[in-house]
């Protein structure tokens, strides 16, 4: 039977635990609000700028292709015709510790299907978080390289690291020729739950609704070109920045459950344990009782 | 036709301006500075660093505006961009102090010192203070 002081020591441990998860909670839910209110923030500019590009979509497949069999910068971007089928790429967005339930399991479990299922081709990775960065390292797979790493930007998203990813994947889709960009990160949906989005991202799928307006027919300053240079990379950081959100607040949100549970989960070993150190408290004093009567009577036997 | 455009003025970080009414708006662009009245062509313009004003009940407000893309349409003019900051609230002190912070760092010549960012930064600045003054004046 363990000891009185080996249950002490035990209680003491799990509680000051407990201590540990119930700050860690707290952390988390102070700052998730800041999180949430980044990302409604962030929310109106990804959605209009789509609009306005949904708005100029017939102008950008009306763009001349430069020579035959070349496809525009632009087209490439929304149709991509010309990319290689044996060159894909992949960003994953992970969080940068555990203690967040299955947030980064659900994440890596996706990425490791989807790098199963195209273990033919060449696929670049672009990873977000450190757990990411660490598992794809080390799957050590010939077709898979990653390109583009930033860990610990956790829980300080800011549009410039939104910018050095956009900027990164753009580079690689250009240069690489790759022919399809896929992204794997969790969609905040409440607190209580995060949902895994996995979805093209590139070539840039247009399929909002183009407003029935046929007085639609655009002025450009400087030129058609020169606007699409600029304004489509800026699409793609806003979207990514979007999205880098939305995966910071799911990871404070997952924390915040999974620290919440594990404080429950914590005291109630806590109170099981005490019940037991009652029991074997009492078992002993009973057991002193009963020596001390047992030698009385002995004495006035 | 309405006589009002709808204005949207949106950055990264928050939407400043959200469908406001107004009776025409003059944006910073690439080319030089464009004023908009309701009922003009659509248009998209690339932005410069420089002032976006509009009319609103013939007061007129000020913001500056640090590049970015505008959309215009017959009735509204959607600008996005890089950042926006209400004249009224430029300070001019701060903004001189940034400049100072950044050419501090720019001048010492140590390796982690991001010169874009900090050239950047005394751009935006620059032209924060610009049109400060211009409202002002």
């Amino acid at each position: 039977m363990e000891s009185l002081r080996d249950i002490r020591q035990n209680i003491k441990a799990i509680r000051s635990t407990q201590q540990i998860m119930q700050t860690m909670k707290m952390i988390s839910s102070a700052r998730i609000r800041k999180a949430q209110e980044a990302m409604d923030n962030a929310r109106p500019f990804a959605k209009k700028m789509l609009d306005m590009v949904a708005d100029l979509k017939q102008e950008v497949l009306a763009l001349p292709e430069p020579e035959e069999g070349k496809e525009s910068w632009a087209s490439r971007f929304f149709v991509n015709k010309t990319g290689d089928k044996n060159k894909i790429g992949l960003v994953v967005i992970t969080g940068d510790k555990g203690l967040a339930g299955s947030f980064n399991a659900v994440i890596l479990r996706a990425a490791v299907a989807f790098l199963k299922e195209h273990q033919d081709q060449e696929v670049s990775v672009f990873c977000i978080g450190k757990k990411g960065r660490d598992f794809i390292g080390r799957l050590r797979h010939k077709n898979i390289k990653i390109v583009y790493s930033s860990v610990g930007i956790f829980p300080k998203v800011t549009y410039a690291h939104a910018e050095l990813l956009g900027e990164a994947v753009m580079k690689e889709f250009f240069e690489h020729n790759l022919s399809s960009v896929t992204l794997i990160y969790n969609d905040f949906k409440s607190m209580g739950s995060q949902r895994l989005a996995q979805y093209e991202m590139l070539p840039f799928e247009l399929d909002h609704e183009v407003k029935k307006d046929d007085e639609k027919e655009f002025l450009f300053e400087p030129g058609v070109k020169e606007i699409f240079r600029t304004l489509v990379p800026r699409l793609m950081k806003a979207n990514m920045y979007r999205v880098l959100l939305e995966s910071q607040a799911a990871n404070l949100a997952a924390t915040m459950n999974a620290m919440d549970a594990a404080s429950k989960n914590a005291g109630e070993l806590a109170d099981a344990l005490g019940v037991k150190l009652n029991k074997v408290r009492q078992a002993g004093i009973t057991n002193e009782i009963l020596d001390i009567v047992n030698g009385a009577n002995a004495l006035n036997g | 036709m309405s006589k009002t455009l709808t204005l949207n003025l949106i950055t990264p970080q928050k939407q400043l301006l959200d469908a406001l009414p107004v009776q025409s708006v003059v944006l910073p662009a690439a080319a030089g500075e464009l004023g908009v009245l309701p009922g003009h062509i659509p248009m998209v313009v690339q932005l410069d660093f420089g002032s976006l004003r509009y009319k609103k009940d013939g007061k007129e407000e000020e913001f500056a505006v640090l590049g970015g893309f505008a959309e215009i349409l017959r009735d509204s003019v959607n600008v996005f961009a890089e950042g926006a900051d209400l004249a009224d609230e430029i300070d001019e002190e701060e903004e001189k102090q940034k400049i100072k912070r950044a050419k501090e760092s720019l001048s010492r010549k140590d390796a982690d010192i991001d010169f874009e960012l900090a050239e950047l930064e005394i751009k935006q600045a620059i032209a924060r203070m610009k049109v400060k003054k211009r409202h002002l004046g």
